[in-house]
């Protein structure tokens, strides 16, 4: 009985180290980071996603964390700022790595002025890494000076890689939320204008990647901290969905390629593969 | 022909019965259901003649009835008369705001805080049309038509103050100054064509506001003192035909079918938003207005009938508390503050779906009518109690 307990757990734990593969390359020289969306209840499923990502982090070194809004929920106390991101994230932050925060729907705006989420004091802003220009947009109010901001930021931008990213998917296939067209009717022809690449979203709490919408790959990340099971519907424009565990995702942007790959509170992947950066016109 | 006949019929139908907002917002609502790519096209397309200039002429007709109610004859003329309206609208607003705000904050939705002048909205109009089909003629009518022009009017001034612009110039407040001395200049000079004020000083104001960061739907309300006008009686949305109103020389006769052209254009813009989770922001607006704005009316007006202020004759508390649940429809003016208050995104659509919702006042208003046997329900008047009866009388 005991050989077979021992088999047992060998193969268990082989399966759990293949579970936790590596898909992405991990080029010395390439951008890595992780997104998350709708992560800041302070719940379980939150701390279990944060310790995969440090799980993760100890072999993909990324060196920042994209926030995809509604980083903290309920009370938004500065006690509040500890259990629901500090805490869970700790490990990652005393690592250095850095998040860089959109706003979501139930955010106190007042977080723009959060150290740790470096929006500078904020609701929208832009940053370079490396090849890689990201715009972080407000998504709760498009007024008039942000869709002047972002059009004046995007024609400026000469980077290789363009992303954007905000809570309110222009694109999503959530049967809770869905697809915010209202913001995709303003957006979307400003982001195929000036050649935006990849868009990444929350608020919908499950997985998601569409099919290239008009050249633009879009994301869905929004169970980073709470799930709704099964809340995803299959529609023509899907490439990849999961709606059964809560999910981060990782990427790394090297040379004209963009690598991803998403991961489950559990370790396992769900999804992954690659972009391919348009040639521009 | 017959097919043009019909159409005219339901138009005219439409129009008298306040209808042509509820029908193009529901006509918004199925398209934006059905193909929301062509509807936000669409929408995002008309939203700044519609919003900004179109609603322009509405305010400019809604500020005629206002002046003209308070000429004498006029409903408003006398504090005295319209004094409690103006109670009632003033507690119901702030019983609004203070239930819309405790709602936002008690979810820790800070977000939403800055919404609270969607909730002094009232639909006039719905309001009005409630009333006077559950409380017949009489004292109710005008009593729930000043409280919505007070009522909105707050939320008018709290928006126009507020309004933020990109597009400030100095150039703003000097030519808010040269429409008034134009529109003046017009009056002087006697001209009686409404197009003329409108065109000359109505363009420079808009311009004027638009530059100063005021919102330029309003624009129109300083051109309205300077054009003919004939006093308005306690009838407000219901003069008869052939009045002084229907002259051509007069705002509402020259503003009638454009403005309801504008209001169809306008429901369609606005009211369109897709079937999604219901948000917080979407539960404060009626909470705001089906819960606090009732409350606060009748506590305002308990306070003042017990300071020594008397209810309009033939008026008792049972059809008062009628009239709070018809004043707590918000839906054109509650669709126009949300548009004014929040910019594009996902928290204006949750505003929207909110004043969409208060349009569940009707039934709240049909409910306490049935319940409180009073009007068309008159019959159940046998389940009140008789000294409830003899204090209505």
């Amino acid at each position: 009985m005991k050989r077979i307990g021992a088999v047992l757990m060998l193969v268990a734990s082989a399966w759990a180290a293949g579970a936790q593969d590596l898909t992405l390359p991990n080029r010395p020289a390439s951008l890595k980071f992780a997104a998350i969306g709708d992560n800041g209840t302070g719940e379980a499923p939150e701390y279990d996603v944060g310790r995969q990502m440090v799980d993760y982090h100890g072999r993909f070194p990324f060196e920042m964390v994209i926030m995809l809004g509604d980083n903290l929920y309920g009370r938004q106390e500065p006690q509040d700022f500890v259990r629901k991101f500090e805490e869970p994230y700790r490990p990652l932050l005393e690592a250095g790595v850095r998040f860089y925060a959109a706003l979501g729907n139930h955010d106190n705006p007042s977080q723009q002025r959060y150290p740790p989420f470096n929006m500078g004091g904020v609701r929208y802003y832009t940053y370079a890494r490396r090849n890689v220009r990201f715009f972080v947009l407000d998504s709760d109010f498009l007024d008039a000076p942000q869709r002047a901001w972002i059009e004046g930021a995007l024609q400026q931008s000469s980077d290789d890689w363009k992303i954007c990213y905000f809570h309110h998917p222009l694109y999503s296939d959530g049967k809770t939320h869905g697809s915010q067209v209202d913001l995709r009717v303003v957006l979307e022809p400003l982001f195929v204008k000036y050649g935006v690449n990849v868009v990444f979203s929350g608020h919908d709490h499950v997985y998601e990647r569409f099919k290239p919408q008009k050249g633009i790959t879009y994301f869905v990340a929004g169970a980073g901290g709470q799930l709704r099971r099964g809340d995803v519907k299959r529609s023509e424009m899907t490439a990849a969905q999961f709606d059964q565990d809560c999910s981060f995702v990782l990427v790394e942007v090297s040379g004209d390629d963009l690598f991803f790959q998403a991961v489950s509170r559990t370790g396992a992947t769900v999804d992954s593969g690659t972009v391919h950066r348009r040639p521009r016109s | 022909m017959n097919g043009i006949k019909v159409v005219n019929r339901a138009s005219r139908f439409a129009v008298d019965h306040f209808l042509v907002v509820p029908c193009g917002a529901a006509v918004a609502l199925v398209w934006a259901n059905w193909g929301a790519e062509s509807y936000f096209w669409f929408a995002s397309q008309l939203a700044f003649a519609v919003n900004h200039v179109g609603m322009a002429f509405f305010f400019a007709m809604i500020a005629q009835e206002v002046l003209e109610a308070t000429m004498p004859g006029g409903a408003l003329h006398t504090w005295r008369r319209a004094t409690l309206p103006i109670v009632g609208a003033v507690g119901g607003t702030i019983g609004a705001i203070a239930a819309y705000e405790a709602f936002v904050l008690a979810g820790d939705e800070r977000l939403l805080l800055a919404g609270w002048p969607i909730v002094c909205a009232i639909d006039g109009g719905l309001a009005y049309l409630f009333v006077q089909f559950l409380l017949g003629k009489g004292a109710a009518r005008p009593f729930v038509a000043l409280m919505a022009i007070v009522s909105n009017a707050i939320g008018l001034i709290v928006i126009g103050l507020h309004q933020q612009s990109a597009h400030l110039r100095l150039a703003g407040p000097l030519l808010i100054a040269c429409g008034l001395v134009v529109s003046v200049a017009l009056l002087r000079l006697r001209v009686r064509t409404i197009w003329v004020h409108i065109v000359i000083g109505g363009t420079m104001l808009w311009w004027g506001f638009w530059w100063s960061g005021l919102h330029p739907a309003l624009a129109l309300v300083p051109v309205v003192p300077f054009l003919p006008r004939s006093p308005r009686g306690l009838n407000l949305f219901a003069d008869p035909p052939h009045g002084p109103h229907d002259s051509p020389r007069h705002l509402e006769h020259v503003l009638r079918m454009p403005v309801q052209i504008i209001m169809l254009l306008f429901a369609l813009v606005n009211a369109g938003t897709v079937a999604h989770g219901i948000e917080r922001g979407a539960w404060a607006v009626p909470v705001g207005a089906l819960v606090g704005r009732p409350l606060g009316m009748l506590i305002a007006v308990s306070v003042s009938v017990a300071l020594g202020l008397r209810l309009p004759h033939r008026l008792g508390w049972r059809e008062l508390v009628v009239i709070a649940c018809a004043a707590s429809c918000s839906f054109t003016f509650g669709l126009f503050f949300a548009t004014a208050v929040f910019p594009i995104g996902a928290v204006l659509t949750e505003a929207k779906v909110g004043a969409l919702s208060t349009i569940a006042g009707a039934l709240l208003t049909i409910a306490a009518a049935w319940m409180l046997g009073v009007g068309r329900f008159e019959g159940r008047a046998h389940d009140v109690p008789a000294r409830t009866r003899e204090s209505r009388a």
